[in-house]
């Protein structure tokens, strides 16, 4: 076992380190405000790899090889510590681009990938209360119900969509085009470009069927939270990072109030759970990369899902702590922690509550625990 | 009068004030979320239900329609007919019940202090409309931009000249800062008197060098206003000081408001996790997951279990403080534990309630997302919960822990 980082992936790092403390973060309450990113971010983060990273070379993408998931995962601590939103544009096409090149038809390949190649988004989803209805219409699916709000989803060509076909998983990749899309701005994530999609039996052709069964649908899934649990994680560490640094100059009663023992307490216990959310989101990340059959992909789902219920827990005290150890600057925006407080809430609901997933899905629940 | 029961006026303006909650400020609550806008056309309405702006310095007759003084050795019930109230208006909108009620926070130091000329001006300051046809607001000015948690580093000062102080300093955090057509502001008016010579000023609208900063954008309650207002040679007449004469305590004066209050704002963080709460029980009961009716599930039922015992706790922590101030009694320790346990459960309810809600509370606009965000500012201000730790730590140990 070795926890330390190669020299690419400390370069990475770096890197990506560099433009979240430079770029990122100067931009980050602009575009919260604005609710959009700015239009620089697609021009320097694309020079930087991102958006396609998950595309293969021999489709106009980065990927070369195999995906990286653990480079994904640390890529994602970082951006965490920038800004949410953004983080959630520039780690939105992974999820398609990889379920489509792995399981994908090649029509939906060229259309997924012509897409994203020229500067479009994706977006993933998951009917995580089993609100949809889906009908098989010959090899095809028909999709009705309300999709979302997701992240991308106001500007996506694509959704990724994890849902269940009679009693069974399925992964199906919607094209927007033509289907009613709302843009959204809820209160996390702003910039994100959220939006829903309402479809009324809308047929996914057979060909945008990218994957039926419990596996595919598992990795999905586990790469989904893998990095939700590290940008999450990141969010964390971000809003002690502010905090601390707010502590040190904020006096009350004569001394820094960061050198109070009840908020040394509350730093100490947010760093404890983003160092344990963090370690827990490189190994979901860790097992991804080598998930290869059901046994292997049921450990990385398996892993994903309690990385994300430890990240989800950890960046919601810490910011809500953040927050606190601000007091009244906590509460509004001329500083940075309120809009952590908000951001914080998407890693937890996304993709379904985790617990209570778990709980439902547990195979042995019929037997107890 | 036991805490455990409402007498008739309590279970009256429960019931009058809830039905006021539900019908009037729940429709209107999230379009000033949005718009961080002050609900005037409500607080009018809550004007012609009795909840006047200046209801503490009138003994509160205009809401209860008879004098509280029932008697020298009677108990009052005026500390839980401000918990019942508060409750149900933040069960509406906290950041609504706080519009309302802002004033009454300029309103308790000139009712506890304020001589009879006071209180007149303050009354007049605060009849009819404005020029906008808004009823009229009053501001307590106390925080400063260095002075959050610890109070006695005041800086704004309030320097004798004849007749006159002359008030120099900046506020922040200041609820009606902006609007305000009367305010009460907190000044040093000897600096070697230390914590004693701390006074409060009644200042109108208008008065030169009295200058209403800029409007906050908060994370929650954003239906009420805060603002800064900075004072620059503002002239004051010596009458306009409160407690004139022995009967000021100096800074002791505020606390002693922010004890009186504090039962109220542990009440209104009831009000607000009882409202996600109610949201969760109807979503519950009509609920499925996966073709699964949510309430057969114990996960989802032990959780509203779980939020029913602490609202219940904490309501009856919120009574029994204001039931210890209505009988007299010294109620400084469990009006800190009412305000600290209150926030705790409104922020630790209304998160519950997110997760059970799962991906429909992404949506924009969605109340508990936003009951959520209005919960946070009762571990703020009023006392932080760690400023509140601190004073029932005191109280047990009798000394104060850094």
């Amino acid at each position: 076992m070795d926890f330390a980082l190669d020299d690419d992936q400390a370069l990475i790092v770096q890197t990506v380190r560099r433009f979240v403390d430079k770029d990122l973060r100067a931009w980050a309450g602009d575009a919260d405000r604005a609710a959009e990113a700015p239009g620089k971010l697609a021009t320097v983060a694309g020079d930087l790899g991102f958006y396609l990273d998950a595309v293969p070379e021999a489709a106009g993408g980065l990927l070369d090889g195999a995906y990286a998931h653990v480079t994904r995962a640390l890529r994602g601590l970082e951006l965490g510590r920038g800004c949410s939103a953004m983080a959630a544009l520039l780690e939105c096409n992974v999820e398609p681009a990889l379920a489509v090149a792995r399981w994908g038809s090649d029509a939906a390949k060229a259309e997924l990938f012509a897409s994203l190649a020229a500067g479009g988004l994706a977006t993933t989803g998951r009917d995580s209360r089993g609100a949809l209805t889906l009908t098989a219409d010959g090899d095809g699916v028909r999709v009705t119900g309300k999709i979302g709000p997701l992240p991308a989803l106001g500007r996506a060509s694509h959704v990724l969509l994890c849902a269940t076909l009679d009693g069974a998983p399925v992964a199906l990749l919607i094209a927007t085009a033509g289907q009613r899309v709302a843009a959204q701005a809820p209160s996390a994530w702003r910039a994100a470009a959220w939006g829903t999609l309402t479809l009324e039996h809308a047929l996914v052709p057979a060909s945008h069927v990218v994957a039926r069964g419990a596996d595919p649908v598992a990795l999905i899934g586990a790469w989904y939270r893998s990095s939700l649990a590290a940008r999450a994680a990141g969010v964390a560490v971000a809003a002690m990072e502010h905090a601390r640094h707010y502590a040190s100059e904020r006096v009350q009663f004569g001394q820094p109030i960061g050198r109070f023992e009840s908020l040394i307490g509350l730093r100490d216990d947010a760093l404890t759970a983003a160092t344990a959310a963090r370690l827990m989101a490189l190994h979901a990340a860790w097992l991804c990369d080598r998930a290869t059959d059901g046994a292997s992909i049921a450990a990385a789902a398996d892993a994903a899902s309690r990385a994300r219920v430890v990240a989800g827990d950890a960046v919601r005290q810490a910011t809500v702590d953040a927050v606190q150890i601000y007091g009244g600057y906590g509460f509004v925006n001329d500083y940075p922690v309120e809009k952590l407080m908000r951001d914080a809430r998407p890693y937890e609901q996304l993709f379904g509550d985790e617990r209570f997933d778990r709980v439902l899905a547990d195979p042995d629940r019929a037997g107890g625990i | 009068m036991d805490i455990f029961h409402d007498n008739a006026m309590l279970a009256g303006v429960r019931q009058m004030l809830g039905a006021f909650a539900k019908q009037y400020i729940r429709p209107v609550a999230m379009k000033h979320d949005r718009e961080e806008s002050m609900p005037w056309a409500l607080m009018k309405q809550a004007q012609a239900f009795g909840m006047t702006q200046t209801a503490v310095v009138d003994g509160r007759k205009a809401l209860t329609g008879k004098d509280d003084e029932e008697g020298a050795n009677k108990p009052k019930s005026q500390s839980r007919l401000g918990v019942v109230g508060s409750e149900e208006l933040a069960y509406g909108c906290a950041g609504v019940c706080l519009a309302i009620g802002g004033s009454g926070l300029a309103a308790s130091p000139v009712a506890r202090m304020g001589t009879e000329e006071q209180k007149q001006e303050f009354r007049r300051l605060l009849k009819g409309d404005d020029e906008h046809g808004h009823i009229k607001v009053a501001a307590m000015a106390l925080s400063e931009p260095s002075t959050g948690s610890d109070i006695s580093s005041l800086s704004t000062t309030a320097r004798p000249d004849g007749d006159y102080f002359v008030i120099n300093g900046h506020k922040q955090w200041i609820t009606n800062g902006q609007s305000a057509a009367a305010y009460v502001v907190w000044a040093q008016t000897d600096p070697s008197a230390g914590r004693a010579g701390v006074r409060g000023f009644l200042v109108a609208r208008g008065t030169p060098g009295l200058i209403p900063g800029r409007k906050e954008h908060k994370l929650g309650i954003r239906a009420s206003e805060t603002a800064q207002v900075h004072f620059e040679d503002c002239r004051v007449h010596k009458d306009m000081m409160l407690g004139i004469g022995a009967s000021s305590e100096g800074l002791g004066d505020t606390k002693k408001m922010l004890d009186s209050t504090r039962p109220m704002v542990g009440a209104q963080a009831v009000g607000i996790a009882r409202a996600a709460f109610d949201y969760l029980v109807e979503r519950v009961q009509g609920g499925t997951i996966h073709g699964t009716a949510l309430k057969q599930h114990q996960h989802v039922a032990f959780e509203l279990a779980e939020m029913e015992m602490e609202i219940q706790a904490a309501r009856a922590l919120v009574h029994k403080s204001a039931w210890m101030a209505d009988h007299g009694q010294d109620n400084v320790r469990m009006a800190s534990i009412a305000k600290a346990y209150g926030a705790k459960v409104a922020q630790d309810v209304t998160a519950r309630a997110l997760t059970l809600l799962g991906e429909e509370a992404l949506e924009p606009d969605h109340p508990v997302e936003k009951w959520y965000r209005d919960a946070k500012i009762y571990d703020i201000f009023e006392g932080t919960g760690q400023i509140q730790r601190r004073i029932i730590a005191r109280s047990i140990l009798g000394v104060n822990a850094t």
